[in-house]
């Protein structure tokens, strides 16, 4: 064989080769990568979070109810900062193991959480960003503690409290509304958003669709909330929309997760 | 017993040593010396007695299991905790026998339950030390009887 033949044989099996890798394999092993390279710095910042929550605390002890007006009120506007690091940390956590749960279908822990607490966390996470032109209406019933995984439940509620508000153009308002329906409770968020065509219906919880610009949606959230809802936490996940007028999604989930 | 006890902090990522450092010095009364390489601790441990060595666990050169079998050598009293971003329960398991692991920690960890850790493992290794010297003063106070049963019983003869 000529050398340049040889060359673009060997080319042509590198090429197969790289062909042979499937997209899945690839993403694992790059979410493995993600999840180990963050790993650590975020365990650092969480750990630091806690130490300016605790040593903010001791100064504000110090100072007492009489300390000066503007040292009291910097000291609050700094736990309030530190309160958004811990949620925005907790974000990123969130989509760190959602990513970890995508690639490998690894089973989390469950425990009693509080929803309601949940909902209010995530909302004003997302409300930060949000509160300016949409508003965030809640109507909390009286809930027991569930048996969830909390950071998973938070990521999917996360996930779907985005989808809403960036589904609204303008102005809007979304409605998060918990109840208890059986043995069951259900979260439901609204949006007055421009809701789906049915094409897009179709679509809504496979990967990588998406109907955002590039880098605003990955196309991962909603399949993420399926999983997390459907696999991990024997729940339903429902949606209704209708074009002009927004949509709402429904989760249920069960109160206890135990086989009767 | 010391009063001020000494920890040993060993991890190849500076911002770890950071945070641990300012939690501890922050909730506990203890000293703490922080090491990237684990070849400085060793030399650290070699001359200076400590009461908790917490290490992390991937490191270039040692690991942190090699590092905690030598802490063991060195200083067997000294408790010995692993904190690993690894999730590599297996490794963790296998040091719990091997170097007699106090506890182990993953990353990200909780920093009460690091506290917790730190000043349970502290304070045994202080009462370690304590039931140590009071070994050794039992052992005086018999080696003194004996002396004195002896002379008594010369007198006597």
């Amino acid at each position: 064989m000529e050398p340049a033949a040889a060359t673009e044989f060997e080319l042509e099996r590198l090429r197969a080769q790289v062909a042979a890798l499937s997209k899945d394999a690839v993403l694992a092993q790059l979410a493995a990568g993600v999840i180990h390279e963050i790993n650590t710095p975020i365990a650092s910042i969480f750990s630091n979070i806690d130490v300016m929550e605790r040593s903010l605390e001791a100064i504000e002890a110090q100072l007492g109810a009489g300390g000066p007006p503007k040292a009291l009120a910097l000291l609050k506007m700094m736990r309030n900062l530190v309160q958004v690091d811990r949620m925005a940390c907790q974000r990123i956590s969130g989509v760190i193991r959602g990513l970890k749960l995508h690639a490998r279908g690894e089973e989390e822990g469950l425990c009693p959480a509080h929803l309601n607490q949940l909902v209010e966390d995530s909302i004003l996470l997302v409300g930060s960003e949000y509160k300016r032109r949409i508003a965030f209406i809640t109507d909390l019933g009286d809930l027991p503690p569930v048996e969830c995984n909390p950071q998973l439940i938070g990521q999917a509620l996360l996930n779907l409290l985005v989808n809403a508000a960036q589904a609204i153009e303008a102005e809007g308002q979304v409605t998060v509304r918990t109840a208890v329906e059986g043995d069951q409770v259900l979260i439901s968020i609204a949006d007055t958003g421009t809701g789906m065509t049915d094409e897009v219906k179709q679509k809504i919880f496979h990967t990588a669709f998406s109907t955002k610009a590039l880098g605003v949606g990955t196309g991962l959230g909603l399949p993420l909330t399926y999983r997390i809802i459907t696999e991990q936490h024997r729940g339903t996940i429902t949606f209704t929309s209708e074009l002009g007028r927004g949509t709402t999604f429904e989760i249920r989930i069960p109160i206890t997760t135990k086989e009767p | 017993m010391n009063p001020q006890p000494e920890i040993v902090l060993v991890d190849d990522e500076e911002m770890v040593l950071t945070s641990v450092s300012a939690l501890l010095m922050l909730e506990t009364e203890c000293n703490v010396h922080t090491f990237l390489s684990p070849a400085e601790a060793i030399r650290h441990l070699e001359t200076h007695p400590v009461d908790l060595v917490v290490s992390d666990y991937l490191m270039p050169q040692m690991n942190g299991i090699q590092l905690l079998a030598k802490s063991k050598e060195l200083q067997p009293e000294a408790a010995r905790v692993l904190l690993t971003g690894h999730a590599d329960k297996g490794s963790a398991i296998q040091a719990i026998n091997a170097v007699g692991l106090y506890h182990y920690l993953e990353k990200p960890w909780e920093n009460a339950q690091l506290l917790m850790i730190v000043n349970s493992a502290v304070e045994r290794t202080q009462l370690l030390r304590q039931v140590q010297a009071m070994i050794s003063d039992l052992d005086n106070a018999h080696d003194s009887l004996k002396d004195i049963q002896t002379r008594l019983i010369k007198a006597f003869l």
